[in-house]
């Protein structure tokens, strides 16, 4: 009787054994599972095609799943990419890339000149109808030399051909991509040389990347330049900013890129969170129809330039975190901003503004409208700006647009005086927003100047980077004594970033989730 | 009664039609097109045209709207201008999350409202009803999309019980279906309350409590039968509510529906997108009316469609 008890007993023993260390069995083929790292990033939006040549308004996906013959490092500097090294003739003409041997396409296919020409000519294409065409325009032509040389022979000098090439638009291409894959291009396949592989795009819902384990050809800059460390990238759209935050901090994304201002003092109290803060490549600032009165009179101009209290904008727009602009350019871009920037501009002194205004003939002030797309951002600014100009006697009306009928009016010229944020890394973006050749659009302010246009294109057409850096400064002191716009702030570059992410680093155009950035799994 | 419904559906055409022209016709003369936001804000003047070109975009009125309409008898809905695909194909990756989140809130609207409303009017001034009538005033004054929130931020964010943004399963349903459920049974409960009262007042109630029929008899069986019918004309015209509900819950919720679709190409000014889904809903909600007739006739034998 007791021996059959503690044989029961031994049973049940053995089976709970058997249960716990068969389900131990289990958790351990769960955890194997598990452990492939997913970093998930929230967006607000998603782009409608997964083509750089098709759309200004491209997936961050494509950055990953492309290369470029030129990269930029953490520094802004321009460094090898697809292209391990270009030679430039010295009349800045003619560049020969030489391109690496070793990168294969995620097909499979080995990347050589055709494709560079594919992609370059395929962008140039009118029927392809793509918006960085103009981007392009210095180039004449792009010839084979040899299976892995290039050469790309210009209208005219152009030393930020540089930057042309390293943006996203300027992703390598397999040649004959849409011959090949038809309408799916762009849709369910997308071939790059880059680190990570299209597996799923779902529109507006998610884009799936997986790493390219055979990707051995990271730019030199990188510490590393093998396949990424994490698995996959899931790319998720959330459209409404509550719910991204909320996400982010219950682990459901580990990164949100362009962290609203309003949440940043949560956000630095959550220990689970870091906020990185630089300077972003953008400006924010007061525009007006220089073609129309009374806009026409630089003294108006100056008047109003004297008239913002920009620290004050700054705290009511931004809750402070920002900075104070009076340049046309990012500080952030040190080769080519003018450093006496302030110095050079218009301080805040609204007596001066009214002095200025009766000087130019309104003594008792001027009736105008205000003009801002309708983002709670834009229109906080409108507000704030119609305060400060009420201080000198100019009354403005604001007018609010949805962004798609704002550039519409802008193109139509209704505008007098606007709000506008540019946000670009390059100082080409006064060639784009000045010229009188892009007039009326997308030179909005309407400025059609011929000293400007002088200036503008002496600097883009050196034939070296330091050079045009140096006749970029002449244009922008150019610009600020004759107060074409009101620069008012530089907004933070703000991403947010979980602790399971390792090795962040902070680049100051795109993150480089391949350069040895790693994630903790449970 | 085919013929009826025959009649009914051909009806659908020349309202479809009109629907689409005022669309058109808004987008056509509305300020923005969709080539904002293909070439971005830094292109050429050159650039920006041959991209209008290449879509057509600067064709006239009655070209553009003749394009449209023959690509609809084609039965692709016209191809959309940024994605570059049938707009039919975008409508069915998008539709059936609509309609799930549509159907389950359907289903908790009258789960909840027909029982509520029923025992309130038999209950009739009770510490019940006034909860009830109460309950309904909230729900009533609240607006979808801040219940919405409010249950996101409890049972997602709080809780977690549930995903955030929506995960592709179906407990991403759950929270957006209750949102509008809950909101929709507010209303319908006291509809069916006031028709189930007004119910109660008829002869034919009296003479069946007078038989001697057990009060359940007489509430279920006899009253609750004819204060329906009034409850299914509510739910044919809810479902345009309830659709049109779903837009904001889909952005609070994360979710790829039919509604986020069609905010997105309206504020891209995505118009053979926003056509199309137009033409979806529109068909739906007369479709829906055209059902709620039909039960009608099912449920009441008096009602005869000639």
């Amino acid at each position: 009787m007791k021996g059959n008890k503690i044989r029961k007993i031994l049973v049940v023993i053995l089976a709970v054994l058997m249960l716990v260390s068969s389900a131990a069995g289990c958790s351990q083929k769960a955890g194997s599972g598990a452990k492939e790292k997913v970093l998930a990033i929230g967006y607000d939006q998603d782009s409608d095609i997964m083509d750089t040549m098709k759309t200004a308004w491209y997936s961050d996906a494509l950055i990953y799943i492309h290369d470029r013959l030129v990269t930029r490092d953490y520094e802004f500097g321009y460094q090898p990419g697809l292209a391990q090294q270009w030679d430039v003739s010295d009349d800045g003409k003619t560049w020969i890339f030489h391109l690496r041997k070793d990168v294969k396409f995620h097909d499979g296919k080995e990347f050589t000149a055709e494709d560079v020409k594919w992609t370059i000519d395929t962008i140039k294409d009118p029927d392809t109808a793509s918006p960085f065409s103009g981007d392009l325009d210095a180039i004449k032509e792009v010839n084979i030399v040899d299976k892995h040389t290039v050469e790309m022979v210009l209208n005219y000098p152009f030393p930020n051909l540089l930057y042309n090439l390293s943006a996203t638009a300027s992703g390598i291409h397999p040649a004959n991509a849409y011959e090949k894959y038809g309408d799916d291009y762009g849709r369910k396949v997308v071939i790059g040389t880059g680190p990570y592989k299209l597996e799923e795009w779902i529109p507006g819902d998610k884009t799936v990347l997986v790493k390219n384990n055979d990707y051995n050809w990271g730019p030199d800059w990188m510490s590393n330049k093998g396949p990424a460390l994490i698995d996959k990238i899931v790319l998720k759209i959330i459209p409404d900013e509550n719910s991204r935050l909320m996400e982010l901090e219950v682990g459901g994304i580990h990164i949100l890129r362009n962290v609203p201002e309003s949440s940043v003092e949560k956000l630095d109290n959550n220990p689970d969170i870091t906020v990185h803060k630089r300077p972003a490549t953008k400006l924010g600032y007061l525009a007006y129809a220089t073609d129309k009165e009374p806009f026409t009179d630089v003294r108006v101009r100056r008047a109003i330039n004297h008239a913002l209290n920009r620290e004050e904008i700054i705290q009511f727009v931004l809750r402070g975190i920002g900075e104070v602009a009076y340049g046309y350019l990012p500080p952030a871009l040190k080769d080519e901003y003018l450093q006496e920037s302030k110095d050079l501009a218009y301080e805040y002194n609204p007596e001066k503004a009214r002095q200025l205004l009766a000087e130019a003939g309104y003594p008792d002030g001027l009736e105008l409208t205000l003009s801002a797309d309708n983002s709670s951002k834009s229109s906080k600014l409108a507000e704030i700006i119609q305060n400060q100009l009420k201080a000198v006697n100019i009354n403005a009306k604001i007018q609010l647009y949805d962004s798609a009928g704002y550039a519409d009016m802008l193109r139509e010229g209704k505008q007098e005086l606007f709000i506008r944020e540019y946000s670009w890394s390059n100082a080409d973006i006064i060639d784009w927003f000045l010229l009188s050749s892009r007039f009326p659009y997308p030179n909005h302010s309407r400025w059609v100047d011929d000293k400007s246009d002088e200036l503008i294109t002496y600097a883009a057409q050196r034939p070296t980077w330091d050079e045009r850096a140096e006749a970029y400064k002449d244009v922008q002191r150019y610009l600020i004594e004759q107060a074409v716009w009101a620069p008012v702030y530089i907004p933070m570059h703000m991403i947010a970033v979980r602790k399971e992410v390792k090795n962040f680093k902070f680049h100051p155009w795109m993150l480089q989730y391949s350069d040895g950035f790693d994630l903790e799994v449970e | 009664m085919l013929k009826y419904i025959a009649k009914r559906i051909i009806l659908m055409i020349p309202v479809l039609i009109l629907m689409t022209l005022i669309v058109f016709a808004i987008f056509y003369f509305a300020p923005g097109d969709p080539v904002s936001r293909i070439a971005g804000p830094n292109v050429t003047q050159e650039v920006y045209e041959s991209i209008q070109r290449k879509y057509g975009l600067d064709q006239p009125f009655i070209v553009q709207y003749h394009r449209f309409i023959r690509s609809v008898a084609e039965g692709d809905l016209g191809i959309s201008i940024l994605q570059h695909r049938p707009v039919i194909e975008m409508i069915k990756e998008r539709l059936p999350v609509t309609l799930q989140i549509g159907l389950l809130g359907f289903v908790i609207t009258f789960v909840i409202a027909v029982p509520a409303g029923v025992i309130a009017a038999v209950k009739k001034n009770t510490a019940f009803d006034y909860l009830c009538m109460s309950g309904t005033l909230l729900g009533i004054a609240i607006p979808t999309f801040w219940l919405g929130m409010l249950l996101l931020y409890v049972f997602a964010y709080k809780l977690r019980w549930f995903p955030i943004s929506g995960d592709g399963s179906l407990r991403q349903l759950i929270l957006p279906g209750f949102a509008i459920g809950l909101t929709n049974a507010a209303i319908t409960a006291r509809m069916v309350r006031s028709s189930m009262l007004d119910v109660l007042k008829q002869d034919y109630v009296r003479t069946a409590r007078s038989k001697g029929l057990y009060e359940k008899a007489v509430v279920y069986r006899h009253a609750l039968k004819n204060a329906l019918i009034p409850i299914i004309t509510l739910m044919g015209l809810r479902l345009g509510w309830i659709l049109g509900g779903s837009v904001a819950l889909e952005i609070i919720f994360s979710i790829p529906g039919l509604g986020r679709l069609m905010v997105d190409s309206i504020l891209s000014r995505d118009f053979p997108v926003v056509q199309g889904a137009m033409m979806v809903l529109t068909s739906s909600i007369i479709l829906a009316n055209v059902l709620a007739d039909i039960l009608y006739a099912v449920v009441d034998p008096r009602i005869k469609y000639g």
